[in-house]
């Protein structure tokens, strides 16, 4: 039947990893922080293929891939933010797959009722019942044969993550072949769809999506205010993949020690919350990064001097005026050498007498 | 010119400290006080050398212009003997000199580089002057030599250095910071690049030699120790910024009693800082030109600092006819360069 899904809670989610937020505005924020940083100066950017022409155009690197995003969600060809730009059959899977999560716990709560009669594993077994339960089940029927495949995202080693959007939707009670086989899989518990955590039982190496870029990280004191002790906020991006929602807004976390903008007795502290770099909420076209880091931001704020291939010194010397006499200090500096080495020697010549 | 500039000289002197006139033709490029007495000697971009005898009673200074030697090209940096009677000056002219003025006597050329140098100090410990220069190299000359007693090579051109005998800091333009143990000059004791991530501006080591203070130019200056061990004490804070603008920071100087340090930068404001209470003791008013250097008195009773154009917004900012250089001296109250421990606060 061609029943609407309907989504009790519009949860919006994340293309590059499937992290759930409650807000789209959290969402972005994550994925400034999570997908769209620049892994060398940690410069924020809006988009996957503006941090890639910002890494290229200054640091002079190519990335293939965007950070910390599960595999086949990494090209960073496809424009995404926020929940725009997602590709329909992709956002289908996802709303398949939350469906089938709140189904999910809806025959858990049934279950135990049913009587089972197979010696299955406890799961929420959706896929054990099928042939009972057709009948039974509410609206969609717990067969997903697939369930258990996609959720549990990175790393899911099965094999052959079966279209299951597929086998979602058309028929389920007489597919139901498939599942048995996936017993093996040991289907996860509770499906948490943020990614990961659970269901580890076949290792998946730690999400793939953590780029080797990671080592990169340690270094260094990113604009953000404060210097001190960035290893924690670093190392976070790794457990957060475990621990979903751990840090949704990593990058911002650090940075507010009272440190920060020497606040001072009793004066006026300056602060922006973050130097030039970290533009804030900026919503839009991904800034136009010039051949510097540095460049205005939407807060309209602006380093006074933003050349860092020279200082103020060398910029001056380089008018006329302040070289006229270039030629006329060489003659005079030879000239003092000279004459320096002619009074030595005439002292030494005293000197021997 | 009692109605000249009115309002103009409000803002060019809102903390109504005491200009010294007469002012250098052009901007500004360092101020140092003798070690031993007041005297102050400036050095600018008008090539000229010029010192002047600085009297305070009270709150009130009055100033001498004493003498003046001059280089063929800008002079960018100076420095004083540790006996007071003598200084060194060093610029575009690829040179520095010797002027013992107590004495009276000529200057002399003590040191030669490739290319300008920009900042030179003396070592009191070894009775060297070490220069650094934009040709990447330090040297440390004895001034009865005409040779350098060592070339140091950089990694790219001087742009900031301070003593502290035995620490000596050099700031290049690719933001690396050199420790040098002056001990064992001829080896690099440690090389950090800047916490901060914009260009250098200056470098300043602590009194204790325990570290130094880094400015770029973002509006910023961080605070490093060399220790290992005192990692965790370094900070960076942000300062010399406002609504629209994020200033460079020109120069900073520690006070000689209190340990406490001023730094000024392009907005032209100077402000007193405590970095081991990490307070900004006192925020003093913006001039309306950049501030570029500054200096503090043998005493910490005088404040000097030029307000002049910093090149900061480059040659079209620049107007010859109209631009004024000043030099004025402050004198601090106790109170904005004392340090202030934390109270706890208690709650109740």
């Amino acid at each position: 039947m061609g029943k609407k899904k309907k989504r009790a809670t519009e949860k919006v989610w994340c293309y590059y990893c499937d992290r759930e937020f409650d807000d789209e505005k959290i969402l972005v924020q994550h994925q400034k922080a999570k997908h769209f940083k620049c892994h060398v100066c940690h410069k924020k950017l809006s988009t996957a293929s503006g941090m890639v022409i910002h890494v290229l155009q200054v640091h002079k690197e190519n990335v293939t891939k965007v950070p910390n995003s599960k595999e086949g969600r990494d090209s960073t060809d496809i424009e995404i933010y926020g929940m725009q730009g997602i590709p329909p059959d992709v956002l289908a899977a996802h709303y398949g797959e939350e469906e089938e999560e709140s189904l999910a716990k809806v025959a858990k709560v049934e279950i135990p009722s049913a009587p089972l009669g197979v010696a299955v594993p406890r799961p929420y077994g959706m896929v054990y019942q099928p042939q009972q339960v057709p009948g039974a089940v509410p609206a969609r029927p717990m067969y997903y044969p697939g369930p258990p495949m996609r959720p549990a995202g990175p790393g899911w080693p099965m094999p052959p993550p079966p279209p299951r959007p597929q086998q979602w939707y058309p028929q389920n009670p007489p597919g139901t072949a498939p599942p048995p086989p996936h017993l093996g899989y040991r289907p996860p518990q509770l499906f948490p769809v943020h990614g990961m955590g659970m269901n580890m039982p076949t290792s998946s190496p730690a999400p793939p999506g953590i780029q080797p870029s990671s080592p990169a990280m340690p270094v260094s004191q990113p604009l953000f205010p404060v210097v001190n002790s960035i290893t924690p906020s670093q190392a976070s991006p790794f457990s957060a993949q475990q621990l979903p929602n751990a840090n949704a807004t990593v990058g911002s976390a650090n940075p507010y020690p009272p440190n920060n903008s020497f606040p001072v007795g009793g004066n006026n502290s300056h602060s922006y919350a973050s130097g030039p770099n970290t533009s804030g909420p900026s919503i839009g076209p991904p800034p136009v990064i010039a051949n510097k880091a540095p460049s205005s931001q939407p807060n309209e704020v602006y380093l006074v001097w933003d050349d860092e291939a020279m200082s103020m010194e060398e910029r001056r010397m380089s008018l006329p005026k302040y070289k006229v006499h270039d030629e006329t200090s060489q003659m005079n500096s030879i000239n003092a050498a000279i004459d320096r080495r002619i009074s030595e020697s005439r002292l030494a010549g005293r000197m021997a007498f | 010119m009692a109605t000249f500039g009115a309002t103009a000289s409000a803002n060019a002197n809102p903390n109504k400290s005491y200009e010294v006139t007469p002012s250098p033709a052009d901007s500004i490029s360092s101020l140092s006080f003798s070690p031993r007495s007041d005297i102050l000697v400036a050095t600018s971009w008008d090539n000229q050398v010029r010192c002047w005898d600085i009297t305070r009673s009270g709150h009130s200074v009055a100033s001498a212009p004493k003498a003046s030697i001059s280089h063929d090209q800008p002079v960018l940096c100076s420095a004083w003997k540790d006996d007071g009677t003598t200084v060194f000056s060093g610029g575009c002219d690829k040179q520095a000199k010797m002027w013992p003025l107590l004495s009276g006597g000529q200057p002399t050329t003590v040191a030669m580089h490739d290319a300008p140098i920009v900042d030179m100090a003396w070592i009191p410990g070894m009775n060297l002057l070490v220069t650094g220069s934009w040709d990447k190299t330090l040297k440390y000359w004895d001034t009865r030599q005409q040779n350098p007693v060592h070339t140091q090579q950089l990694p790219d051109k001087c742009y900031s250095l301070s003593v502290r005998h035995p620490l000596l800091v050099v700031g290049t333009a690719d933001r690396n910071l050199i420790v040098f143990n002056l001990q064992n000059p001829q080896t690099e004791f440690k090389r950090i690049v800047s916490p901060l991530k914009y260009q250098t501006r200056c470098v300043t080591a602590f009194p204790d030699q325990q570290g130094f203070l880094v400015g770029s130019v973002e509006g910023r200056v961080g605070v490093h120790h060399l220790d290992d061990s005192q990692q965790s004490k370094n900070f960076t804070f942000k300062c010399h910024r406002d609504d629209k603008e994020i200033n460079s920071v020109n120069a900073m100087n520690f006070h000689p009693v209190h340990g406490t340090f001023a730094t000024a930068g392009s907005d032209g404001a100077f402000h007193f800082w405590d970095k081991d209470n990490k307070q900004r003791l006192k925020a003093m008013s913006r001039c309306n030109q950049p501030i570029t250097c500054s200096s503090f008195n043998h005493d910490g009773s005088m404040y000097a600092y030029a307000s002049c154009y910093d090149w900061g917004k480059g040659a079209e900012n620049h107007n010859p006819a109209t631009a004024k250089s000043s030099i004025f001296v402050h004198i601090p109250e106790e109170i904005d360069v004392k340090p202030k421990p934390k109270v706890a606060t208690s709650r109740r």
